[in-house]
């Protein structure tokens, strides 16, 4: 009965959804009160009926419910209650339904903290953001209902896919939502601001904050997937450019390219159309990522075909790319820039460099996942386009954005002067040379020098930036080092928290050469009590052990890592093999791992024979690897710091409050 | 993430050229320098297929010596799995065939030259250099530069067009300004 109301509820909500589009649109263009109030309490009623659906499946979850057939496919009796938690979005009706309960709790918090704000703007947001939601509940509804039942009442369920019964792979797909749904909130700004010809800096000022929130929970996200892949999958990597890592990589580059283009909008008023392109790529990448993933299409276009979903998501890709070229094109004359660049030595045209690497390397990557698709309906023949072409074509364009990432903050708007130039860069330029040379005596190849030079000389930008501000402060405020920092941060977090998302970049950078160029590997058989030897570490296999869980076996392989020079034992890990009840066939991988900020000890345990009396590993070093994780923490951290309000902008904002609140708007 | 700073694994070759120009302008020197590092890069980013394989001794082979090469390979069947890493009962079938070549002798390109006959492109990790697939590779160059030229353009037409604005301090004036702030700080600092 209860699963019937969460139908019924999916129903509702679309229902609503569309009443809402259309009070907004219509009532935005007339300027109909009663019709733009309506728009916002349709976004808060499909928020709160989705946010109830949604329940009302954890609840099946949670409770065993298998005659839902996704509880059946997705979930078992003996399954812990986290897992059966996040069984939510293990398959693709639950995922589609979480991503529609995100979207809706997105939209009304973003109603909510604009309903007196943006009055002419906000019905049309309201109405785009209905529509994203109108698009998933039509998914929902029609083609792939989470409540659907078997027809039968199963004994148990069939049980969460193994490789998804892990910690990061919690997380990692509520923090990749997080983010990708997001980018529905500054689209429909754009679209908003299109719509109603408000295209001055208003829309652009509002979305930065909505922009970053999601850049950062989708930055947080593919972290954490690639610690996952990291921990889970086994092969020392953590990152192997398959379609769905793309898919989610994909609309961070242009959300990325997004939030540096708005600068220069706010700053010199030009680029007014490519932000608004850059906007609607995003969230076109992140529809056609989700596209990507769930239907297959990439594996084979056969695939496609099969997919309850595929042609739905098809349909609407096409409706969002005529319909916002239509309005594009229409209101190209409101778009123009307001200014001029004036060198190329400016800090405008380093951000247009900037937006042509990210834009290059946003297309590669498109490219490349789709070229096997392509090339299997163009020429028949199935080919594989994985980690070597990415590296070749991206590889050099990383390197080149890198090295922008630094020189660009040390640009002056509109002009730098020769003595500016001078001043700024001598320091970097100085730290780089260092760091080239030290690479180059103890560890001398050519792309690491070039990397790790580069990594210097952004860290060292940053660090000058950091000293000159703080010292600023100190002079003429008096205050302590600790404190001036506080106060950057606080009066200009914007600036100071985008340096520390910089540093985050450069160490994520240097644990990315550290593992590509440096990692050693050794396949080794080794009996109870046998040594292996790899880099400055020993290590000693001492047995197996294997422990029952509820739903399956663990076998651990017991080894300890000493110091090769001293001989002292540093750490005991243990590779794990997971065989579950439900899924034999599939045994599940976790690396043993020694972290420390230089290298990565990492076991991979392969097999075992004679219950244990000899077993194979791959053991790995993995140089500074361990930098990509502090990267990301930094990363997260500088982006709290860009986005928390600081007291002037706050007091701005009221005032503009203020101004609306008289008729301003 | 980021594995794309992977470029190849680097043979030692230097391709530095450390002549300066004299007097260079800070905006051309940007450009020259960022121009200079893409063909650093390019020239460096050569295929894996370029590096020259090792000939391989007619003794006991290790299981290092087979991963050496499988790292090479992909496995036919998943999406973007190392050879080396892939669990499939059909790539430790794949390994074992490694492992009886270089018993034979064969070196690394002939053998991922077998693999490439035996099961097509799709084991070698990226489109071959012929017929459509180039299209693979050149695309995103050919789009990079069109992308390229059009802001280049775009950019230097603003600059050529645009008068100094009279509120725009030259190099000099603004040199002088410097000089009479660091004065005015030492002052009162």
């Amino acid at each position: 009965m209860i699963y019937d109301i969460g139908h019924l509820i999916l129903l509702t909500s679309l229902v609503l959804a569309v009443c809402g589009i259309l009070a907004g649109f219509w009532g935005g263009h007339r300027r109909n009160t009663r019709l733009i109030q309506s728009s916002y309490n349709a976004v808060y009623a499909v928020a709160a009926l989705v946010t109830g659906a949604t329940a009302i499946l954890w609840y099946g979850l949670l409770t065993d419910a298998f005659h839902l057939s996704y509880v059946w496919n997705h979930s078992e009796r003996a399954l812990s209650a986290f897992y059966k938690f996040s069984a939510l979005w293990g398959g693709q009706a639950g995922s589609l339904l979480f991503w529609c309960m995100i979207l809706s709790v997105y939209s009304a918090v973003v109603a909510f903290s604009n309903r007196n704000r943006h009055l002419v703007l906000m019905p049309y947001v309201n109405a785009m953001l209905l529509v994203s939601s109108l698009f998933f509940l039509t998914l929902l509804v029609f083609a792939t209902d989470p409540f659907k039942r078997v027809g039968f009442l199963p004994p148990d369920g069939q049980g969460l896919n193994p490789l998804l019964q892990n910690f990061w792979m919690i997380i990692h797909p509520v923090m990749l939502y997080l983010g990708y749904v997001g980018m529905a909130v500054p689209f429909a700004f754009a679209v908003g601001a299109l719509v109603s010809k408000r295209l001055d800096n208003e829309w652009v000022h509002t979305v930065r904050r909505w922009t970053l929130i999601p850049w950062m929970f989708l930055s947080a996200g593919i972290i954490m997937g690639s610690q996952w892949a990291y921990m889970e999958l086994g092969w020392g990597g953590y990152w192997a450019w398959d379609p769905v890592e793309n898919a989610s990589f994909l609309p961070w580059l242009t959300g990325t390219a997004f939030l540096h283009s708005i600068i220069i909008q706010e700053q010199r008023g030009i680029l007014k159309v490519w932000n608004v392109v850059l906007i609607w790529l995003t969230y076109f990448l992140v529809i056609l990522g989700t596209f990507t993933t769930r239907s297959g299409i990439i594996e084979s276009v056969h695939s496609f075909a099969r997919s309850d979903v595929g042609p739905y998501f098809l349909v609407y890709l096409v409706l969002i790319l005529f319909g916002f070229l239509w309005l594009l094109f229409d209101r190209l004359p409101l778009l123009r820039g307001e200014h001029t660049i004036d060198s190329y030595a400016s800090r405008e045209a380093a951000f247009l460099a900037n937006n042509w690497l990210f834009a290059g390397i946003a297309f590669a990557t498109l490219w490349g996942t789709f070229f096997p698709m392509f090339s299997e309906i163009l020429t028949g023949e199935r080919i594989s386009v994985a980690a070597p072409f990415f590296n070749k074509v991206n590889g050099p364009l990383f390197l080149l954005l890198l090295l922008l990432m630094g020189a660009a903050p040390l640009l002056g708007w509109r002009h730098t002067s020769l003595a500016a130039f001078r001043k700024q860069f001598t320091f970097p330029l100085v730290a780089a040379g260092g760091v080239a040379l030290l690479v180059f005596v103890f560890a001398p190849s050519l792309y690491p020098i070039i990397g790790l030079a580069i990594c210097a000389f952004v860290a060292a930008t940053i660090v000058q930036e950091y000293v000159r501000g703080v010292a600023a402060r100190r002079i003429t405020n008096g205050e302590n080092a600790l404190l001036a920092m506080v106060n950057l941060w606080s009066r200009n977090g914007r600036r100071y928290g985008g340096y520390i998302v910089h540093l985050g970049i450069v160490m994520i950078g240097v644990a990315v050469i550290g593992n590509e160029f440096y990692q050693e590997s050794l396949n080794v058989t080794l009996a109870r009590g046998e040594r292996a030897t790899l880099g400055r570490y020993e290590l000693v296999y001492n047995g197996m052990a294997s422990t029952r869980q509820a739903n399956r076996i663990e076998f651990d392989a017991l080894i300890d890592v000493y110091n090769l020079e001293s001989g002292r034992r540093i750490s005991e890990i243990s590779p794990q093999r997971n065989i579950y009840d439900k899924a034999p066939d599939m045994p599940t991988s976790e690396v043993g791992l020694y972290m420390n900020p230089v290298e990565d000890v990492y076991a991979v345990l392969n097999g075992w024979e004679e219950g244990g009396a000899t077993a194979t590993f791959t053991l790995y070093i993995n140089p500074l690897t361990l930098w990509m994780w502090v990267g990301g923490i930094v990363l997260v951290l500088g982006t709290l710091i860009a986005t928390w309000p600081h007291p002037t902008h706050r007091r701005s904002e009221a005032v503009r409050s203020l101004a609306y609140a008289v008729g301003d708007d | 993430m980021l594995a794309a700073l992977q470029l190849c694994t680097g043979n030692g070759e230097s391709f530095r050229n450390d002549k300066m120009m004299p007097q260079i302008q800070p905006q051309r020197a940007i450009f020259l320098s960022l121009f200079v590092l893409l063909c650093l890069t390019l020239l460096g980013a050569r295929p894996l297929s370029a590096q020259e394989g090792a000939p391989m001794n007619s003794g006991a082979v290790s299981p290092n010596d087979v991963n050496e090469i499988a790292k090479d390979l992909w496995c036919p069947l998943c999406s973007g799995v190392r050879l080396d890493a892939c669990e499939l009962k059909a790539c430790e079938q794949m390994r074992d065939m490694i492992a009886v070549q270089l018993e034979e002798g064969q070196n690394k390109e002939q053998i991922k030259a077998y693999f490439l006959e035996q099961y097509g492109p799709q084991v070698m990790g990226e489109p071959p250099l012929q017929g459509f697939n180039l299209l693979a590779w050149i695309l995103p160059f050919a789009a990079l530069a069109g992308g390229g030229i059009f802001v280049w353009r775009r950019l230097r037409k603003m600059i050529v067009q645009k008068p100094q604005p009279a509120g725009v301090l030259t190099p000099a004036v603004e040199e002088k300004y410097h000089q009479q702030l660091e004065e005015e700080l030492k002052r009162y600092g």
